[in-house]
């Protein structure tokens, strides 16, 4: 993999408070999600990479460049910032022309990039309409649409999604994903996992400024041998379907669910689990099988407890 | 499910409002403004004439031949509140650019007007702040300063022909102090930027005492000192504590007209910008 | 870890160099103009337009009111009095403190800063378009407001004698200029070395500049005493001013002030270049 974003041994501290603590990672292509709870050190991470912090420690290089003190790095990069702040007299036409010519576009390039970077965000009818104006939702993609138009190879998302409705939550989520498709680097940061699961399984996990874990979801949640697996079947006859199972070693407990039909099994070994329950899981009628834990919240629930 | 008419239905709220509701706003802003150091100090400067004006109370009662260059009468603390004057000017500055601007900007003003209060209670909250801080600096020190002068000098002060100076202090500090927060409350409603109002209400006082001492330049008349705010209030001191000053001349009836329009006019800034939500066109 | 490929970095089709930040010259021009919208069309601009407009309808009041209100001064008096007290001692460093402390400022205040950082340009660009935009602001305000007073107050009797005068409205032009540079350059550096800069500003301009009208070299020390050197007009001074009033040669005025804009505006564009704005959340 091409690394577009590199970490080194890279530490942050505000006075006595460590917000980054020896960090090593890269990311590369694709979109990967930045998670961790409030204080994390998510912003801390996004904002190394966008130039706007100097390690205390350690080195941070975006597209091969050291971040902090390189500004021909944002002809490549671009960051939508997380806090609600605007030029609020500016319409958001005028908004997008004024950045896209601080990154050196002439003036009919900049109205090109800036009409098309405002269809990508659904804000062509507002277009002409004072930002003052704008409700949440249109403010959060007028920010999108600034770290868009200049087609930048990377892109820092914080929070991208606050604020908006489900509609466009799932417009900008499409966006992302096709952003990731095209080959760029998109660093998603958010504290709600749930959205960052809709866009990718890639993570990045971090907590206390350390990073807990990275990679594909799936892949981290098979790599936690301590941590059972817990799977959900429906049955017709759950009974028949928990007699059928709990005799085999890797089952560790059964619950039954309220309503009658839910049969919750724990096992240490999922892969095992789900070759022998085929033939039980048809006679007991089994019409519903799913992982509560196969998920991100759970994933890092369990990381962070540890 | 039932669906409803959506009609208009008349609200009848069951709980009475408290009486006295803008209290809870003045207490924490003044807590916030008096936790700062630098403030603090100021506060400390702004009392430096008073330890003076007790000393000089002193000297005189114990040296009665300094009473001829340091009289203890009615223009002593007439020219104490007008020097204090200045101090209300740094302290509406201080504490007061910020009161409604930091509010405007952060969206605060949602939070205070979704509570039961109203627009009134709110600028009361915060015009209390004012009045409390200005107070200190004028009211305190000025009736502090008589009763010394009472206790030290009975026999001159405790004069009916001297009488009149405790009302006037407590109506000069009164308007003085009210007038610098209703200009400084005003000055901090039109911005959301603390810096930008401060500067704002110190460049409209001072702006106008500039041209005041242009016009008196030029012209050398009374009239002039109804251009400026200091300049009015200094003349109704000048009426209330008899001073005779050529450059402030003027029936106390003028300055005071000057004032309470100023003092309208900032009603009116502040009944047309406290509001909850900004029309963005 | 991922099959994704990246996308190359291939030159892109409008010709711009990547490899490069924006070239300085056009990413100021880029910044000043953003920066002149917020400054032209702003509430602020209107206290603006207020203190340093004012002279203009001052002078026409001098010009209507001068057979029925005789002034003391004559009207080239009165301009020189305009020019030398209203506008370099007053109204000029005001209008400088109230832009200059706000350039970077505002943006850290309203938290937009992170869009210029985040921007493929040098950060000097940033403050020297910001820069340019306030003097094009208050010169904008103050230079018409020159030239209109001077011709209102010297063609009261006609233009006869109003051309030798000329050269000495193009030496006061000159003078406002200069000094709206170089007390903009020293309140651009104040703005961006301290969080709080407009007491420490007010300070500067009421307490520190009074060395100006000190005895031997202290008057050295300050701003305002090389810009007065600058003017011919002389208004009449009073205290310590009218006794210790110094006048520099032109030469060494020009050069002290040259040296400080360069100085002042250096340091800020180096203290600004490296700084980190971490914004509270």
């Amino acid at each position: 993999m091409t690394a577009t974003l590199e970490y080194v041994r890279a530490s942050r501290w505000y006075g006595p408070v460590i917000a980054l603590n020896d960090v090593t990672t890269t990311v590369g292509p694709g979109v990967t999600g930045l998670l961790g709870p409030n204080g994390a050190g998510k912003s801390t991470f996004l904002k190394l990479a966008a130039g706007q912090l100097a390690p205390s420690q350690g080195e941070v290089r975006v597209l091969g460049r050291p971040a902090w003190g390189s500004p021909e790095l944002f002809h490549r990069v671009g960051v939508c910032p997380e806090p609600d702040a605007f030029w609020e007299g500016l319409t958001g036409f005028q908004f997008l022309m004024a950045l896209l010519r601080l990154t050196g576009f002439d003036d009919a390039e900049c109205r090109r990039r800036a009409e098309q970077a405002l269809e990508q965000v659904a804000l062509t009818e507002a277009r002409d309409r004072k930002i003052g104006g704008y409700s949440k939702g249109m403010r959060q993609r007028i920010k999108m649409a600034q770290s868009l138009a200049h087609d930048p190879q990377v892109l820092l998302l914080d929070e991208p999604l606050s604020g908006m409705d489900p509609v466009n939550r799932r417009r900008i989520v499409d966006l992302v994903k096709k952003l990731g498709r095209e080959g760029r680097t998109v660093l998603v940061s958010s504290h709600i996992l749930h959205e960052v699961e809709a866009m990718t399984r890639r993570v990045l996990l971090i907590h206390n400024g350390r990073i807990l874990a990275e990679g594909d979801v799936r892949e981290i949640r098979d790599l936690m041998d301590e941590h059972p697996h817990t799977v959900a079947l429906r049955a017709r006859d759950p009974r028949a379907l928990a007699r059928a199972v709990v005799g085999s070693t890797h089952v560790l407990s059964l619950t039954f669910g309220a309503e009658g039909e839910w049969v919750t099994v724990q096992t240490a070994r999922p892969d095992e689990f789900y070759s022998s329950v085929v033939d039980a899981a048809v006679e007991a009628g089994v019409s519903e099988m799913y992982s509560p834990d196969e998920n991100l919240e759970s994933v890092f629930k369990y990381l962070v407890a540890r | 499910m039932p669906i409803y008419e959506q009609t208009y239905r008349r609200y009848e709220a069951r709980a009475p409002l408290r009486t006295v509701r803008f209290w809870p706003i003045t207490r924490e802003a003044l807590r916030l403004i008096l936790a700062r150091r630098a403030f603090l100090g100021l506060l400390l400067v702004a009392w430096g004439q008073f330890l003076f004006r007790v000393i000089q109370i002193y000297v005189v009662t114990r040296l009665p031949e300094a009473g001829r260059v340091l009289p203890i009468d009615g223009r002593m603390f007439g020219q104490f509140l007008a020097i204090q004057t200045l101090f209300t000017l740094l302290l509406s500055i201080f504490g007061g650019a910020g009161l409604i601007a930091n509010d405007l900007r952060t969206g605060a003003i949602l939070v205070y007007l979704s509570r039961p209060l109203t627009r009134r209670d709110y600028v009361l909250g915060k015009l209390g702040v004012l009045m409390a801080l200005n107070l200190s600096v004028t009211l305190v020190p000025g009736l502090l300063l008589y009763l010394i002068a009472l206790a030290l000098a009975p026999d001159q002060f405790a004069k009916w022909s001297l009488a009149w100076i405790g009302p006037a202090v407590v109506l000069q500090s009164v308007v003085t102090s009210l007038v610098m927060s209703l200009i400084a409350l005003a000055v901090s409603s039109l911005s959301r930027s603390a810096r930008v109002a401060g500067l704002g209400f110190f460049g409209l006082v001072f702006g106008l005492e500039i041209v005041r001492g242009v016009l008196r330049a030029l012209y050398d008349r009374p009239e002039s000192a109804l251009l400026s705010v200091q300049a009015d209030l200094q003349s109704l001191g000048n009426a209330l504590f008899g001073i005779k000053d050529r450059a402030f001349q003027l029936p106390w009836a003028y300055p005071a007209l000057v004032l309470l329009a100023v003092s309208l006019g900032c009603l009116a800034i502040l009944r047309a910008r406290v509001r909850a939500v900004e029309i963005v066109r | 870890m991922s099959a994704i490929p990246a996308v190359p970095a291939a030159a892109p089709a409008d010709g711009r160099d990547v490899s490069r930040p924006v070239p300085f010259l056009r990413a100021a021009r880029a910044v000043f103009d953003l920066s002149l919208e917020g400054m032209v069309w702003s509430r602020r601009s209107l206290l603006m337009i207020l203190l340093l407009g004012l002279p203009a309808p001052l002078a026409l009041v001098f010009r209507t009111f001068i057979t029925r209100l005789p002034p003391r001064v004559g009207a080239f008096d009165f301009y020189g009095v305009v020019i030398a007290f209203y506008y370099v001692r007053n109204a000029l460093p005001l209008a400088a403190l109230f832009y200059a402390t706000a350039l970077i400022a505002d943006e850290v205040e309203g938290k937009t800063i992170t869009y210029l950082l985040t921007r493929p340009i040098q950060r000097v660009s940033v403050l020297a378009g910001k820069f340019a935009a306030y003097l094009a602001t208050t010169l904008a305000l103050a230079l018409p407001a020159v030239v209109l007073t001077f011709f209102l107050l010297t063609t009261i009797r006609g233009w006869t004698g109003v051309g030798a005068l000329v050269p000495d409205l193009f030496r006061d032009m000159g003078v406002v200029v200069l000094t709206l540079v170089t007390y903009g350059a020293f309140f651009t550096l104040m703005g961006v070395l301290l969080r709080r800069p407009v007491i420490p500003g007010l300070l500067f301009l009421f307490v520190w500049e009074l060395l100006a009208n000190a005895p031997g070299y202290l008057p050295r020390f300050t701003i305002t005493a090389y810009l007065r050197s600058l003017i011919h007009h002389r208004p009449p001074d009073e205290g310590l001013a009218e006794i210790f009033a110094q006048v520099l040669p032109t030469a060494l005025c020009l050069e002290a002030v040259g040296g400080m804009i360069v100085v002042f505006l250096a340091a800020a564009a180096w203290i600004f270049s490296n700084r980190e704005y971490v914004l509270d959340q």
